[in-house]
């Protein structure tokens, strides 16, 4: 049963047959995956849904597949943890943890996209898929494309640390590292994209791609039973996932799973990387490209893609954007671990620090039910930490030293 | 020897440079045929999505060009590092 209609051009509205292809041919506008809602309200429901395996396919009918899927048959479907010390930290009434840094394989939300990326890939009959990366995007699809048999091109800036080329060669992909800057790298990629018949996740697949980030949101509302929340923080990169966890809402409320959304969407950035909150702030609707300064790496891109959707979408609901400091977003990170036994990436340091400024600021409501998207694991960042840390304690070998140190903690705990 | 390439772009203008025909200068200057699909100028920036065609190093210089001039030039598809 097939519930894509096509693909729309998200600017002049021209619509396009299901083909390996990402931008109108006339206007140059993104395209978007467009479907047979009427179909789908007859054939999904929260009783059907709820009966499927616990993964991102539960939804497949809002998917934009055809067939059956073929990759990530165990992603998604990630917890939902009800903060109860973090909350009360923070003396707020209701909090989540959208935990995405148990995404499985790879620890990150792009699990969500390449599965479906993929999956699409395969239906196009492409046998190579390819990436460009400077982390989870790149571990995900070599991962992915392991296991689902393609052959897997992944292009790296040469200048690339050690940590993050490691989890990606152990995959075996073909890892190509560009010598070159940000730029030459972007430049590259398009041409290849365009030149040779490979499934490009995030550039000829990216309409396909891109959808894979709206599980999030769909599992957000059913673990919540069956209830969108009253406000929901998401981390902007080029903005596609925060368009598509309100897409994701919608969706329900079209099909009928949900009566009505009143959810709020906010978006965080790191300040070193805000070109999305920056218009915001500023009242206008034009991303200025910026070059990103942040240890928030993961959401370091300077011309976001989709930066103006995700500030229509966080106006739509009437939520609001906004960035912190590299400072905020470590103590931010160190707060989730102590508190929930969490440990984010930085990108989840920016979602914590960014809600609780917002609270600051009263643009969030302490009696709000909020949920904080938190899109990847700390082990991929965890150099960031260094020096950042609570103390070790060192000891010799005997009762006498370790004693010492004892009457040193209580001391401190204030025991 | 340089080949024919088509390189499809987002050109901001900073408000100074609205008023200056730039694209038409750049176009001369290094041959390169501009084919322009979306445009909107407002009273502090302009910004324009086009197709630019031409000698691959014809187009570089160009580009560069525009960006000493202050324009930003970045492709349409974003950043593609993820």
């Amino acid at each position: 049963m097939k519930y894509v209609k096509g693909l729309k051009c998200r600017e002049c509205g021209r619509e396009y047959p299901v083909e390996p292809i990402y931008v109108c041919e006339f206007c140059f506008g993104p395209l978007e995956v467009i479907y047979d809602y009427a179909k789908i309200k007859k054939a999904l429901s929260r009783r059907i849904i709820e009966k499927r395996p616990k993964n991102l396919w539960r939804y497949k009918e809002l998917l934009p597949i055809d067939g059956e899927p073929s990759a990530g048959l165990n992603s998604g479907f990630t917890p939902l943890v009800k903060t109860e010390r973090l909350a009360k930290y923070l003396g707020v009434k209701e909090l989540y943890i959208k935990d995405d840094t148990v995404a499985h394989p790879t620890l990150s939300f792009k699990d969500r996209v390449v599965a479906v990326a993929l999956t699409k890939a395969k239906e196009f009959g492409f046998d190579t898929v390819a990436c460009a990366s400077t982390g989870n995007l790149a571990h995900a699809v070599s991962a992915h494309g392991a296991k689902a048999g393609f052959n897997r091109f992944i292009f790296i800036p040469a200048t690339l640390e050690q940590s993050k080329i490691l989890a990606s060669i152990v995959y075996e992909p073909n890892l190509v590292a560009v010598d070159g800057n940000y730029d030459d790298v972007n430049r590259l990629c398009s041409e290849i994209a365009n030149k040779y018949r490979w499934a490009f996740v995030n550039i000829n697949i990216r309409p396909f791609y891109a959808e894979g980030s709206k599980t999030m949101g769909f599992e957000i509302v059913e673990q919540l039973g069956w209830e969108a929340p009253d406000s929901i923080v998401v981390p902007c990169a080029s903005g596609s996932l925060l368009t598509k966890v309100w897409k994701a809402l919608k969706e329900f409320q079209q099909i009928g799973i949900l009566k009505e959304v009143e959810t709020k969407i906010y978006g965080s950035q790191a300040t070193g990387c805000s070109p999305i909150s920056t218009a915001f702030k500023n009242g206008t609707d034009v991303i200025r490209p910026i070059k990103p300064n942040t240890i928030a790496k993961s959401l370091a891109i300077g011309n976001p893609a989709d930066g103006f959707y995700a500030l229509q979408a966080v106006k739509e609901s009437g939520g609001a954007m906004e960035d912190v400091s590299d400072e905020e977003i470590i103590d931010a990170i160190k707060i989730l671990a102590r508190t929930e036994g969490i440990f984010a990436e930085t990108a989840g340091g920016v979602t914590l620090a960014t809600y609780i400024k917002l609270l600051k600021d009263g643009k969030i409501d302490k009696r709000d039910s909020t949920v904080l998207c938190i899109t990847g694991n700390g082990l991929k960042t965890a150099e960031v930490l260094n020096g950042q840390t609570a103390e070790v304690y060192q000891i010799k070998p005997n009762l006498s030293s370790f004693e010492e140190i004892l009457k040193r903690i209580r001391q401190k705990e204030g025991k | 020897m340089s080949e024919v390439k088509k390189l499809r772009v987002r050109l901001t203008f900073p408000q100074e440079l609205i008023k200056e025909p730039v694209l038409f200068r750049m176009a001369k200057k290094y041959d390169v045929m501009p084919n322009i699909r979306r445009a909107r100028v407002t009273d502090t920036f302009g910004e324009m999505i086009l197709e630019l065609e031409g000698l691959e190093e014809n187009l570089d210089k160009g580009i560069n060009s525009l960006r000493e001039q202050g324009v930003v030039v970045e492709l349409i598809e974003g950043d593609i590092i993820e």
